[in-house]
């Protein structure tokens, strides 16, 4: 197969920061050991808090006493919710979640009770002797037996939560007419961020009010919860992100219930309260990716051209809804990947369970539906005896084409570029026949070749878009240094760096010219979350706004210094020059402009076009704009310990435009392998409710070790449009065509490798992680060990 | 977990952190990485506190070792470097080379990826891939897949070297 030649690939717009070779504008602080989190602030006076959580997965609570924890030396305030002086809630998007019990506790995780104490070990002291008499109720820890008639109920309503669909065509005509059906049942299980920061904020009352500084995705839904907790207006909280030490999804929703905890603690003390968790109290108690059971009948013709798919997917919620729906909607838009399918049922309801708590993580709810829509991919070819690139061509999606969920496609769609250069730097053909012939050799290990392919859409879901909207404030100082503040978070991922080189770009100066502030609520409107992959498409638009204006304001002071006209003038490299030889420094024209008493700070806005979708059909536009990705994954099984180890990833990413090359490499290389600690080796043990592993030496992230080769494709077909260039239609694109990396790194690397582990054994895999004790069962049970090695 | 600040009777420890000579007022039973973000060096990062994932890494005479494993009283004598060490060449050249080889993303990993590199480079000028492996094997980081992290240890190396050699 030779590969296709990449579709209309636009001439680079010349740029002279973005796109171009750079580094991080943050790194050397991190390196330097400057670079100050949450746990490094102290404020005088500072308590330390500890919270008191139910012993029980789901109890009634009679009686809570704290007499004795209030008797301990340097304990300040405890507080129970009684003390809540607003709404005892911190429910995301449903309020179905007290901050502390009142009641009824319904997981390991539900706070009873709150202290804070001179110092932190005294807080926990205090926190242990809280007496809580309580009524164990039946617990419910599967979302198949939460559904069953009779099942205890967590909340009144029943456990089903919600319920997502895409409907359209005729499946079941579709079942029926099909040469072939492959049905499979997938189990896609928890995972732990494992961010090396772990949660904290500190929450500071001042000004009739309260201040929180934390590691954090999302200030502004810590703003929104710690208002409706303390009962303030939202002008009287402040939340100030301090450098977060990563994040992957569990500081967006999360933060909020450790910055309740300390606001109502700094309320009734009137002191600042540091909250900062443990290792073992952040995995237990905050929020892990979904578990989540697919059912997945996919129907073919014999000549491979998929006629239908009917998907059902069960999300365990965990006690509370929390962003489970949000979860889950996504999940049910991402689980027909990048094919073309004209018949189909996708049924997905969220549920609640006794079980820890599901939130948002990298790729939320798309890498379990993309583990099950690729394994039935190749469960298919592999029944056709068609190769797995090749089935994946003939059905994928293309320009003006029809997704199943009924919304045409306009070019670009880069797809099919993800997969031909995954397949050219994989050599997949050749490759594919040497691991069959290693594989057919029979020593002591199995090798396997994998992939996995994803349709990522970029950006919040239709059904969030009024959260879809970023804000940014720009400023040129008078000694022509420029400061920056966008509403959403650098984390790590590199936000920072891509908001400075698109403000140095059109103000022609170097991006290392460019502060970028911490993001604080009360430097920029709310922005919505920092999430979807959103940042550089929403906060590079809002910049690049930003920007513009303030070039426009620098214009007309340029032109009058250097005698040419506003058109002539042109901003690059730190200079400004016009039409003549002479040239001025931006400094220059900086001070300039600030004595001539020229506004010189600007409010950027970006709203992307209103997206239409239907959400009982599930049928419309769901996103802005598609971020096609395809990975391959070369493993070697060791049929001895039955160790499943990566050792090759070729990763090719349609980014559109990459705005900082190397931050997106970072990205991918981070995100894959991420992916692949999903896959292979992460496993949070639950009994009752309870993690049993939370910490690194059982629960397994990977390591230095692990590392698996990673080549890397970028597809750049970003349009001409400059920071301006919003694309066709229906691709509301980031500025110079940028699409997000963060999520599309990470999804396709589980399928992937769930495929290649498959493929090493013959045996279709369809539950993660694959430990050694899984892939051990399926060697003896086919068999496999019985070969002699050699 | 911080110990108890109160009614714990300390004692004075002396030891050299980053080249200066200091003297830690120690509880019993604190440990080292406490007393040292208590005396000011917040470089030194707590991420699991038990020894997993080596954020809390320090030299302690030269061996890279989890500051959330001793006690401080342990320290008493001994020369500290943290990663905000000056007058450390190769400390320096490691941070460095994480800048331009992009091997922090948070950050959070950084301080103690650096130091635990600095034992290797300490004692090998020419580390292959799997002497970088073996040495960074006790520190987690779970931002960039490790890639920039080997090639940043690779660069100082080279950079140490040549600045060796005239």
């Amino acid at each position: 197969m030779t590969a296709r030649k990449p579709q209309r690939r636009a001439r680079p717009k010349s740029t002279r920061v973005v796109g171009q070779p750079g580094l991080r504008v943050d790194a050397v602080t991190k390196v330097d050991g400057s670079a100050r989190y949450i746990d490094d602030l102290r404020f005088p006076d500072m308590l330390y808090a500890a919270v008191r959580t139910s012993d029980l997965p789901h109890a009634e609570v009679l009686r809570i006493d704290v007499t004795d924890a209030q008797q301990v030396p340097g304990v300040v305030v405890v507080a129970t919710f009684r003390d809540v002086p607003g709404q005892n809630q911190v429910g995301c998007v449903r309020p179905d979640q007290p901050l502390l019990v009142e009641t009824r506790a319904r997981w390991i995780g539900d706070r009873v009770a709150l202290i804070a104490a001179t110092d932190a070990a005294t807080a926990q002291a205090a926190a242990r002797v809280v007496k809580i008499d309580a009524v164990p109720l039946p617990g419910v820890f599967d979302v198949e037996q939460a559904l069953v008639t009779g099942a205890p109920a967590l909340h009144a309503g029943g456990n089903q939560i919600e319920e997502f669909r895409i409907e359209r065509g005729d499946v079941e005509r579709a079942m029926r007419q099909a040469d072939v059906v492959v049905e499979n049942r997938y189990v896609a299980p928890w995972q732990e961020h494992a961010y090396l920061e772990t949660q904290g904020v500190i929450a500071v009352p001042e000004r009739g009010g309260m201040t929180v500084y934390g590691s954090m995705q999302c200030p502004f839904y810590v703003q929104s919860a710690v208002a409706r907790l303390l009962g303030l207006p939202m002008s009287r909280v402040r939340v100030v992100q301090t450098i977060t030490g990563g994040a992957f999804g569990g500081k967006e929703d999360y933060p909020s219930e450790p910055a309740c905890c300390a606001a109502l603690l700094a309320h009734k003390s009137g002191r600042p309260v540091k909250f900062v968790y443990n290792r073992e109290q952040d995995i237990q108690w905050s929020t892990k990716r979904h578990r989540m059971v697919i059912l997945h009948r996919l129907a073919a013709r014999h000549d491979g051209t998929l006629l239908g798919a009917d998907i059902e997917i069960l999300v365990d919620a965990g006690a509370y809804c929390g962003l489970t729906g949000i979860v889950a909607e996504r999940a049910n838009s991402s689980s027909i990947g990048p094919y073309l399918v004209p018949n189909v049922r996708v049924y997905t309801r969220t549920i609640y369970t006794n079980n820890p708590f599901g939130g948002a993580f990298r790729g939320f709810g798309a890498p379990q539906a993309t583990l099950a829509h690729e394994g039935q991919l190749d469960a298919l070819a592999e029944r056709l005896g068609r190769d797995p690139l090749d089935l994946r061509r003939q059905n994928a999606v293309r320009p003006y084409a029809v997704t199943a969920w009924g919304e045409k496609l306009a070019p670009p769609v880069e797809y099919l570029d993800t997969l031909a250069a995954a397949e050219k730097m994989a050599n997949w053909k050749v490759l594919r026949a040497q691991v069959e012939a290693h594989n057919q050799a029979g020593g002591r290990t199995r090798l396997g070749l994998g992939v996995g392919s994803c349709m990522y859409g970029s950006c919040l879901h239709a059904g969030g878009q009024h959260l879809e909207g970023c804000g940014a404030l720009a400023q040129v100082h008078k000694d022509g240094s420029v400061s920056v503040a966008i509403g959403l978070t650098e984390m790590g991922q590199g936000a920072a760096t891509v908001a400075a080189r698109i403000a140095a770009e059109i103000l022609g100066v170097e991006a290392a010219q460019v502060e970028v502030l911490p993001t604080d609520t009360a430097l920029v409107p709310d922005s919505g979350p920092t999430v979807a992959s959103r940042t550089t498409p929403m906060a590079g638009h809002a910049v690049a706004d930003a920007a513009r204006q303030l070039r426009a304001q620098l214009l007309p002071v340029a032109a009058g210094l250097l005698g040419c006209r506003a058109s002539q003038v042109e901003f690059a490299g730190g200079w400004v020059r016009g039409a003549g030889r002479k040239k001025l420094t931006f400094a220059e024209v900086a001070m300039a402009a600030f004595r001539a008493k020229v506004h010189l700070a600007a409010s950027g806005w970006y709203a992307p076009p209103r997206k239409k979708h239907d959400r009982t059909t599930g049928l419309g536009q769901p996103y802005s704009a598609y971020a096609y990705a395809t990975q391959i994954a070369l493993v070697e099984v060791d049929l001895v310990t039955g160790a499943a180890c990566a050792k090759k990833f070729f990763c090719a990413h349609d980014v559109g435009r990459a705005i900082f090359p190397e931050g997106v490499r970072g990205q991918i290389e981070g995100g894959a392998v991420q992916g692949m600690g999903y896959a292979l080796t992460e496993r949070l043990v639950v009994r009752d409710g309870r993690i049993l592993n939370p910490n690194f030496t059982d629960y397994l992230i990977p390591t230095i070790h692990d590392m698996p080769e990673v080549a890397i494709a970028l597809i750049e077909t970003g349009d001409e449009g400059g920071a301006k260039g919003h694309g066709t239609a229906n691709q509301a694109k980031g500025p110079y065509g940028a699409k997000g990396i963060g999520e599309p790194s990470l999804i396709p690397a589980p399928a992937a490798l769930a495929n290649a582990v498959s493929h090493a054994l013959g045996v279709r895999m369809t539950e993660l992680p694959l430990l050694p004790d899984v892939i051990m069962a399926e060697i003896a049970r086919r068999n496999l060990d019985n070969v002699p090695f050699v | 977990m911080a110990v108890s600040e109160a009614d714990l009777g300390r004692s004075p420890v002396a030891l050299t952190i980053n080249g200066r000579r200091t003297v830690l007022d120690a509880a019993p039973g604190e440990r080292l990485l406490d007393a040292l973000r208590r005396a000011g060096w917040l470089d030194v990062k707590e991420s699991c506190g038990e020894g997993e994932c080596g954020s809390c890494t320090v030299l302690l005479d030269g061996r890279a070792v989890c500051s959330c494993l001793l006690l401080a009283q342990s320290a008493e004598g001994a020369e500290v470097v943290t990663v905000a060490a000056t007058g450390q060449p190769v400390v320096a050249a490691l941070r460095q080379a994480f800048v331009d080889e992009m091997g922090t993303q948070c950050g959070f990993c950084t301080p103690g990826m650096v130091l635990a590199a600095a034992e290797l480079l300490s004692a090998t000028t020419e580390p292959d891939v799997e002497q970088i492996k073996r040495a960074l094997a006790g520190n987690l980081c779970r931002c960039t897949g490790y890639h920039r992290i080997v090639r940043a240890v690779q660069r100082a190396a080279d950079d140490l070297r040549q600045e060796v050699a005239p």
